[in-house]
């Protein structure tokens, strides 16, 4: 899958100011089309409804974790190959490898900078095209 | 409340120096319980505090993104992006808080009720996962550490 700037993108975090900060940081690399979630159940309500390009999700929320909406997602058929990456303060190497088994594409550990997310979107799509 | 001695079957009052320690004891506990909320309650200001300031920051970070002179805004850009990730402390406070909120109320229920507490681990189902939140300073937690790990072979 090419990096189509326009997709949607779905940011799920329970903090609003992280939401705004990663919908700021992807408007700035062109991604204008964001939607945000405030938990996994809230999330993959959303993404059974529209079709989304990318998932950018937090680990520790409730009720269902960002590794919660992960495992759903990619035992979806419908849903299974969708782009995911988690950004959090999560960083037990045990969880980030269970993410990786999980099927995550790619893994952010918080505090991160712009530059990080551009170079893990960009690794997450040219690993896929 | 302490039982008095004696050997009699008849039932004794406890004794004035008995009262006054359990008085003592039960305000003590009251005591050290109050001091305990009143620490949440400065925990959960903190947390507000925080999100308040990462929010007015984030406001004039936006704004200035926008400025009608969009050659100087993006002069400007790197150091408006690195402003607004730094406003990711409010995240990172407020999962701390909550660790602390946590283990705070945990010591509460323990001397409201003299046992410890269920835990409630954030455990998953069908998993060894448990959750950390955000690492102790100095700590591995670098994006290189974990960036090696996603190269790793499965």
């Amino acid at each position: 899958m090419a990096l189509d700037p326009s997709m949607p993108v779905l940011v799920v975090d329970d903090y609003k100011t992280m939401i705004r900060i990663i919908r700021n940081l992807l408007k700035q690399l062109g991604f204008a089309n964001v939607d945000e979630a405030s938990d996994g159940t809230a999330a993959l309500s959303m993404m059974r409804e529209k079709d989304y390009g990318l998932i950018i999700s937090d680990w520790n929320m409730e009720p269902m974790t960002g590794y919660e909406l992960l495992r759903e997602v990619r035992a979806d058929d419908h849903l299974s190959r969708t782009p995911f990456i988690m950004v959090t303060a999560e960083s037990k190497t045990d969880n980030v490898i269970a993410a990786k088994k999980a099927g995550v594409n790619n893994y952010i550990v918080k505090p991160f900078n712009a530059a990080t997310l551009k170079s893990k979107i960009d690794a997450v799509f040219g690993d896929a095209s | 409340m302490g039982q008095v001695g004696g050997t009699k079957a008849k039932r004794s009052r406890p004794s004035r120096a008995v009262k006054a320690e359990c008085s003592c004891r039960d305000t003590s506990i009251a005591a050290e319980i109050t001091l305990l909320m009143n620490t949440l309650r400065e925990l959960a200001a903190i947390r507000s505090t925080a999100e308040d300031a990462a929010a007015r920051i984030l406001d004039s970070a936006e704004n200035l993104l926008t400025l009608a002179d969009k050659e100087e805004a993006k002069k400007a850009e790197e150091a408006i992006l690195s402003i607004m990730t730094a406003c990711g402390f409010d995240d990172l406070v407020g999962q701390r808080v909550t660790k602390i909120t946590e283990t705070l109320d945990r010591v509460i229920a323990t001397r409201l009720t003299g046992e410890e507490p269920g835990r409630t681990p954030t455990t998953m189902p069908q998993s060894e996962i448990t959750l950390e939140g955000p690492g102790l300073p100095g700590a591995k937690h670098d994006q290189a550490r974990i960036d090696a790990l996603f190269r790793k072979k499965n």
